[in-house]
């Protein structure tokens, strides 16, 4: 296990970000790409991802391209400026403030609509 | 073997071929397109709309659209070759047999061949206008003219 300091944990959640988002790309592909077989193939396999513990699997996916997103964008201002490894550090704190700054308010909106499709309410 | 530099330069130096270099330059260039691709895809499907309602007919609409085509085409190539080629530098690194990294690449380059090939199909040469209503159809023609 990493016991190492930010750039590492920054570095292990990139990859573990990075192979969940490409397994749900995988699924997620095959799975809109069924509609090609018609309206009941599409119904029977969104009768499976409509059920609550994918819904909340896709706050998790949701939150590992936001993480995957910012934290590439940091890669590339390390990469790409005089000054990006320097503060690699505050960099990686800057992704998580706008990690919260853009998911937090996302899953205000979509919780509540997981909440009321599961009760039924 | 995958390069592991900050900066251009020393990925050069790193870098055994140039193909590699290539690669390299690859990841980043995708992953800023990829940034606002995806991150709009998601504000579209999961804010604009809720997902949990997402049926037949919503993917029928949107894959008769042209600009949706290129968009969503877009996406799935660059999403795609960058998830594959990070899949083969996490490959590189954790799976230490020859043999096994090599059967781990050849099953996960064909998945990725099958996939690719199959989300082009839906895209490029599946025609779901037919199946959409009269008055949807002609909404769509007007979008896409």
């Amino acid at each position: 296990m990493y016991r190492g300091r930010e750039g590492q944990w920054a570095f292990f959640l990139h990859r573990i970000s990075g192979i969940a988002i490409l397994l749900y790309l995988l699924i997620h592909v095959l799975n809109i790409s069924a509609a090609m077989w018609g309206e009941e193939a599409s119904k029977s396999l969104f009768a499976i991802f409509h059920i609550w513990f994918f819904r909340l699997g896709l706050l998790g996916v949701i939150g590992a391209v936001l993480y995957h997103a910012l934290n590439g964008l940091r890669i590339i201002l390390m990469d790409f400026t005089g000054w990006g490894v320097k503060y690699q550090r505050e960099l990686w704190y800057g992704v998580w403030g706008l990690f919260v700054l853009f998911y937090v308010p996302a899953l205000v909106k979509i919780v509540p609509e997981i909440v009321r499709d599961i009760t039924g309410a | 073997m995958a390069v592991r530099a900050r900066r251009y330069q020393e990925a050069k130096a790193q870098a055994g071929t140039n193909l590699e270099l290539a690669w390299w330059v690859f990841m980043r260039v995708s992953g800023l397109v990829l940034v606002f691709l995806v991150l709009g895809h998601l504000y579209m499907s999961n804010i604009l709309i809720n997902a949990g309602k997402v049926e037949y007919t919503y993917i029928a609409e949107r894959l008769s659209n042209t600009t949706w085509k290129i968009y969503d085409w877009a996406m799935l190539s660059l999403s795609l070759l960058h998830g594959m080629n990070g899949l083969r530098y996490v490959l590189d690194d954790w799976v230490r047999d020859p043999a096994r990294r090599f059967w781990a690449k050849v099953v996960a380059y064909s998945l990725a061949v099958l996939v690719f090939f199959v989300g082009s199909m839906s895209l490029l040469n599946h025609d779901f206008s037919k199946g959409l209503s009269e008055n949807t159809r002609l909404e769509q023609s007007e979008g896409t003219r």
